[in-house]
């Protein structure tokens, strides 16, 4: 580093040029008390959104300025979201075959339900003495012909009795 | 047994950051004329990197007091991990570099006179009256360059040469104050001071 700072020597020397430039005489008297003032009127300008972005969320910017610095990161970064969003929509367009087990069970017991509803609903033929004493109140199961139908009496329709052939 | 009663410390024995303190906490309770005590103890060097940066006296007036307005305002969310001094020169830097993002392109330079010390002091006299083209430059004119030269770089490299060489500042307090390690200033003031040796090669004979 000896060595870097004799190489940079008259460099450092012109440098040293710059700290004799200094701002109109009286320029340090007046800076602090226009300071106070702003501050007492209470005029401050806007914060910007990157000087917000400093304030709130400096790992988003130490973030960005990795991109600034080093663009292939911004590329490779770029890159990899690119592919885990084509990844994404590829696996969600996909036909999954990997549950087909449970659809099966679910088609088995569905229509398991459907035999038991129409079995407890629709009469068996062992049921035929039951259909035939007319004692069901249920008119659905009943073969019996409405007797009227929209208020009216149908013509055609007799009056039917059964008698158990017992009595 | 006589107890000594204990001595309050005078003022003038008090260490600098004790005394630096006790007015960032008066500062910090609303108390103006505590704030002035600090913004004068620091106005020239703040305006003086500014100023370094921007190369425009009317753009560092304005940005030196937006960082101290600034400063001012986010006082309450000062927890004293770094000085008040390193504080107040991040929120500075972080300012100017945002105005010289935005006003890439738009360079315009206002430069300050040169003191009457400029003419006496040896080095820079003997690099303006040597028998080289640099010699018919005055010394208004290698400012102009040297200005120019320090335009050209990068802002952190440049803001990296100006607290350094012509700030005086520490690679240590640099680190603190780009928050960045001292590996980086180094490399960054090394790269930065090649380039301005290509840029001033005519000076520099």
């Amino acid at each position: 580093m000896n060595q870097d700072e004799n190489n940079f020597e008259s460099l450092r020397r012109l440098l040293a040029l710059k700290r004799h430039e200094i701002p109109p005489p009286g320029y340090f008297n007046r800076f602090s008390a226009q300071v106070i003032n702003r501050i007492r009127s209470g005029e401050a300008a806007p914060a910007s959104v990157s000087e917000r972005l400093h304030a709130e969320a400096p790992w988003l910017m130490k973030f960005l300025q990795i991109f600034e610095a080093k663009p292939a990161f911004a590329g490779a970064f770029a890159f990899a979201l690119c592919l885990f969003l084509v990844f994404g929509t590829v696996l969600a367009e996909r036909p999954d075959y990997s549950t087909p087990q449970p659809l099966l069970q679910t088609a088995e017991s569905s229509s398991a339900s459907v035999a038991a509803v129409s079995q407890a609903v629709l009469p068996q033929p062992n049921d035929q003495t039951l259909l035939a004493s007319g004692s069901s109140s249920n008119s659905a199961s009943s073969l019996q012909p409405v007797a009227s139908m929209f208020g009216q009496q149908n013509p055609f329709a007799q009056q039917v009795s059964f008698s158990p052939s017992g009595n | 047994m006589i107890m000594a009663e204990p001595v309050e410390p005078r003022e003038s024995e008090l260490p600098v950051p004790e005394e630096e303190s006790t007015l960032v906490r008066r500062a910090r309770k609303g108390d103006l004329a505590a704030y002035d005590d600090l913004v004068k103890r620091y106005q020239e060097r703040i305006y003086a990197t500014i100023y370094h940066m921007t190369s425009n006296h009317e753009d560092a007036n304005d940005l030196a007091q937006e960082s101290f307005i600034k400063a001012f305002q986010a006082l309450k969310s000062f927890k004293g991990g770094s000085t008040f001094y390193t504080w107040l020169y991040r929120i500075a830097v972080n300012k100017t570099i945002n105005f010289l993002k935005q006003r890439k392109n738009r360079t315009h330079m206002s430069l300050n006179d040169i003191d009457f010390n400029a003419e006496h002091d040896p080095d820079l006299m003997a690099l303006i009256s040597d028998n080289t083209p640099r010699r018919a430059a005055g010394l208004t004119e290698l400012q102009k360059k040297l200005n120019e030269a320090l335009l050209k770089l990068s802002e952190p490299h440049r803001l990296v040469v100006v607290l350094h060489d012509v700030q005086g500042e520490s690679h240590e307090e640099i680190a603190k104050v780009m928050d960045c390690n001292i590996g980086t200033v180094r490399s960054r003031l090394f790269y930065a001071r090649q380039q301005l040796q290509g840029y001033l090669n005519d000076y520099l004979k």
